[in-house]
């Protein structure tokens, strides 16, 4: 069962992280993938770890529902890595073994840690963002989204229409899921079969629900569009916006937590060479 | 254009319009003036030009010929559309489709954003028009969390915001349940007394027109009676012609003269009461009670009798969003029934419903049962157990595609799930889908007999698109599209939903004929008790996912106080019979409007009417009912 309030991640839960502004959020997030990109050495990279974790824990999710997005990209995550694992050149060389006359596996030390780098950077990327997600409801992202690009507005991009947009789909994403399920109820209890049957055959059992489907949202735009027309709509001039996003101590504290992981990791990758000198072999790939 | 008389808020002069590739004018010169703080409803039935007019007052359309102005402005002039929308708020008739945030404040918002109120004031706007509606506890909360009534109220405020002068409702109550209908025209009637808000109400719900100071019956695009909404009503049979019907309360005052009392025309249960009491005072003759009702019997083999035990219903289970839609159901419909659901919106009917057919399934009968182990010191679970017929639906080896072949299922709206390129097509859709081995020939028969049994002519329309079809002929088709399989059981989500009264009449016509002719049990859900009252043999209360009660109508509505206390109503006969028994007259009435006036004389007279005592047959009551009714606690 689709159900209205489950699209999206968000993880209803009242916690420091959820409450801030999705503006500061969302410039968090653009800092931290960033960081995980500057950071060169393992050091600074499980320092990045480190802070997210205890993100998560000042967020009160569930670790597993962060883990678990993760899943959308494993495919990616595996393909990558063995391709990185088999193909990455260095000068330590691990195994070299001959398969074939025109085929050699080299496995390269520097191919071993760069992988394990790679995995990590693409989890701290995944999860850094199920968190901002899974703490921000689609509406406050949409609003702060807007807030942010506000500035576009003075080269004539449509920030007003784009955050309508996305307000209105916002809206009609329940609605639309609802009416999705009611058709399918309908049409199974006409025997429509959507379970069973080749690939075209499912493919053409789509067609009674998409139809109908399409009509009513047709028929919604239409409604909505008189709707907001009689509610005196008329374009993004002189229009005024109620709701302000408002920066309270909880962002401000934020701040200095993203200062505190920026400063983290450009000084791990200062210093990584001089803090044990045995795992400096290992440390930067 | 500014010598309207100030007094006069909304003004139409021979307005003419026509909509573009339709034949014929959708207003065909219609002269109106609205007063300032006047409260006017607009009545007539679908496709008589309501809706038109209320665009057309708004700007959203412009008139071929005549002119409207409001407050002075010329609507068709285009330098005045916008100050002539902040003057003229509509609220329409979907409360999904009028919404375009996902926080209810900022929904309503979006009306001041709009004309450019300052922030501060913006505030103070939500505030005063939260207030207005009642809502003021849900002004964080999503419209996709809120019930229709509080959605539509929610609708009401957004337009309040920008604080117009004048509020149309657009059939605005015509999706709700009673419940809901209440709360929006309660909140209605309020802000025209309280804030002076000049309201046009545009409705098919005879009992909602009469709050109105007057009333405007529309025709074909013409404006057919006006007046006070007491006279409108005491015209009675001028109605008729024009597709609507009598409230059902003035029914029973005609029959009741037509009796020989002296009853004049009454629009609430009290006064009626009343005035029966005073008869009985002037003459002097009580007979004492009322000849008892019999429910009508039906024989049948109990061959496909629904038996329900212990349903349990969780949506989203194990999820932050779980709720409980049933709570262990135990119901037994007879074959044979014509059978009512009546329950509030969200207390669990469609769920119910839903698993007749098994569009839910079962535990039992899910792929993947996990066996469920009880924990130590835990009852063990009781496990539902549901029989259609020879079909048990706990069996995970049931052959579903008959039992829905068997048990045909009408969801509300039909209409918005017709697909096919032509009407034959969508109605062969389901006959194909449960048996392909059928030849053309056999289809064409089935579906040539259902269209044309559901009263449409199989040649004219079987090659139309289904989407070209008037909504009533939709609504048709989609139900031919369900019978095309014969089901022994047909079930109906709100089968008469939007429709006007004699859309309505005419919808429970064609399921009293097809239960009738050959579909063994009919099951229709529905809010609107009279409906219920007026129809069935059988039925059931369902509240908050329970059974509260199923008998036959008549000893159902007696318990009139339990089922207030539910928030439920009852039908306008029940409410007069139980105001007569605190009064110590019992009337031991069947439901339909006829029965309860002859029940109602026959105990002043002492002998039973001549006419037959208990017509529950549907050709006795056909031409009393139809509309919805008995919910005007408010004129009480």
């Amino acid at each position: 069962m689709l159900n209205d309030v489950t699209f999206g991640q968000y993880y209803p839960t009242q916690s420091y992280v959820h409450r801030l502004d999705p503006r500061v959020k969302i410039l968090a997030l653009i800092a931290f993938i960033v960081m995980i990109f500057v950071a060169d050495n393992f050091y600074s990279t499980a320092f990045c770890l480190v802070l997210l974790l205890l993100a998560i824990a000042f967020a009160r999710v569930p670790f597993g529902r962060v883990l678990r997005s993760v899943k959308a990209i494993i495919f990616i995550i595996i393909l990558t890595s063995v391709i990185q694992l088999f193909f990455h050149g260095g000068e330590r060389v691990l195994v070299d073994q001959r398969v074939t006359d025109w085929w050699t596996i080299r496995i390269c030390l520097e191919g071993v840690l760069y992988t394990i780098f790679l995995v990590l950077r693409l989890f701290l990327l995944v999860m850094a963002s199920s968190v901002l997600t899974l703490t921000t409801t689609p509406v406050e992202l949409a609003d702060g989204i807007e807030s942010l690009l506000k500035p576009l507005k003075y080269i004539k991009f449509p920030v007003h229409e784009l955050a309508l947009i996305m307000s209105i789909a916002l809206r009609f994403i329940p609605t639309l899921i609802d009416e999705t399920n009611r058709i399918i109820s309908a049409q199974k209890a006409r025997g429509a079969d959507f379970d069973t049957g080749g690939p075209i055959a499912r493919i053409k059992s789509v067609i009674p629900v998409m139809i109908p489907l399409l009509i009513s949202a047709f028929r919604r735009a239409e409604e909505l569009g008189d709707a907001m027309d009689a509610r005196c709509y008329s374009g993004s001039k002189n229009r005024t916006k109620y709701k302000k996003l408002t920066l309270g101590w909880r962002d401000a504290v934020f701040a200095l937590f993203v200062a505190l992981l920026i400063a983290g990791v450009v000084l791990l990758n200062i210093y990584c060479l001089q803090i044990y000198a045995p795992f400096n072999a290992y440390v930067r790939v | 254009m500014d010598q309207t008389a100030p007094q006069n808020i909304v003004d139409l002069q021979g307005v003419k319009f026509a909509y573009a590739g339709q034949q014929g004018y959708a207003l065909n010169g219609v002269t109106l003036s609205v007063k300032r703080g006047e409260f006017l409803s607009v009545i007539g039935h679908n496709g008589s030009g309501k809706s038109t007019l209320a665009r057309l007052v708004n700007g959203l359309l412009q008139a071929d010929e005549g002119t409207i102005t409001v407050m002075g402005l010329n609507v068709s002039d285009p330098a005045n559309t916008a100050e002539v929308r902040r003057h003229v708020g509509i609220v329409f008739q979907n409360p999904d489709n009028q919404m375009v945030a996902s926080i209810v404040e900022d929904d309503i918002a979006f009306g001041p954003e709009n004309v450019g109120i300052p922030r501060e004031e913006i505030g103070r706007r939500i505030d005063w028009a939260i207030k207005a509606v009642g809502m003021e506890k849900y002004r964080r909360s999503s419209p996709a969390h809120l019930s229709g009534g509080q959605k539509q109220r929610v609708a009401v405020a957004g337009v309040l915001a920008v604080k117009p002068e004048v509020l149309i409702l657009d059939e605005s109550t015509a999706m709700l349940d009673p419940r809901g209908r209440r709360e929006v025209t309660e909140v209605v009637r309020k802000l025209n007394k309280e804030e002076g808000i000049t309201v046009i109400l545009i409705t098919h719900f005879m009992e909602e027109a009469l709050m109105a100071d007057r009333t405007i019956v529309l025709n074909r695009g013409e404006i057919a009676m006006q007046g006070a909404p007491d006279e409108i009503f005491k015209r009675g049979e001028g109605l008729e012609t024009y597709n609507l019907s009598l409230p059902r309360i003035g029914v029973i005052c005609k029959n009741l003269r037509s009796f020989g009392m002296d009853i004049p025309d009454l629009l609430s249960p009290a006064p009626l009461a009343e005035k029966i009491v005073e008869n009985y005072n002037s003459k002097g003759i009580y007979a004492g009670e009322s000849s008892s009702f019999t429910p009508v019997k039906i024989d049948s083999a109990h061959e496909w009798d629904i038996d329900i035990k212990n349903l349990a219903y969780t949506y989203s289970a194990k999820s932050p969003f779980a709720s409980r839609a049933l709570k262990g159901i135990n119901l037994h419909i007879d074959d044979g029934e014509f059978f009512g659901i009546i329950g509030h919106t969200g207390s669990g009917k469609s769920t119910l419903i839903q698993h007749l057919n098994a569009l839910i399934k079962l535990p039992q009968a899910q792929k993947r049962l996990r066996a469920k182990k009880p924990k130590k010191g835990r009852p063990t679970p009781v496990l539902p157990s549901l029989t259609v017929g020879g079909f048990d639906l706990t069996n995970r080896k049931c052959d579903f595609k008959a039992l829905r072949a068997s048990v045909g299922m009408v969801f509300q709206y039909p209409e918005y799930q017709l697909f096919a390129e032509t009407v034959f097509a969508d109605v062969a859709f389901g006959l194909k889908n449960f048996n392909r081995k059928l030849t053309r020939e056999e289809v064409e028969e089935a579906v040539k007999s259902s269209i044309t049994e559901v009263g449409l002519d199989y040649e004219e329309i079987k090659d139309k698109s289904p989407f070209d079809l008037s909504g009533g002929q939709k609504r048709r088709v989609a139900i031919a599209g369900v019978i095309v399989t014969r089901p022994h059981i047909l079930v109906l989500d709100e089968p008469a939903a939007g429709l006007d009264p004699k859309g309505k009449k005419e919808i429970m016509e064609l399921l009293h004929k097809l239960h009738r002719e050959w579909c063994k049990t009919v099951i229709i859900v529905s809010h609107d008790m009279d409906e219920v009252a007026e129809n069935c043999t059988g039925c059931a209360v369902i509240s908050e996912g329970e059974v509260f009660a199923a008998d036959v109508p008549a000893r159902l509505f007696d318990r009139a106080d339990e089922l207030y206390a539910l928030g439920l109503d009852i039908p306008v006969t029940f409410k007069i019979a139980s105001l007569l028994k605190r009064d110590g007259f019992t009337v031991h009435c069947g439901g339909t409007v006829e029965d309860f006036s002859q029940k109602a004389a026959e105990i002043f007279s002492g002998e039973p009417s001549n006419r037959d005592p208990s017509p529950q047959t549907f050709a006795d009551i056909a031409d009393v009912k139809g509309e919805e009714g008995g919910k005007e606690d408010g004129n009480a």
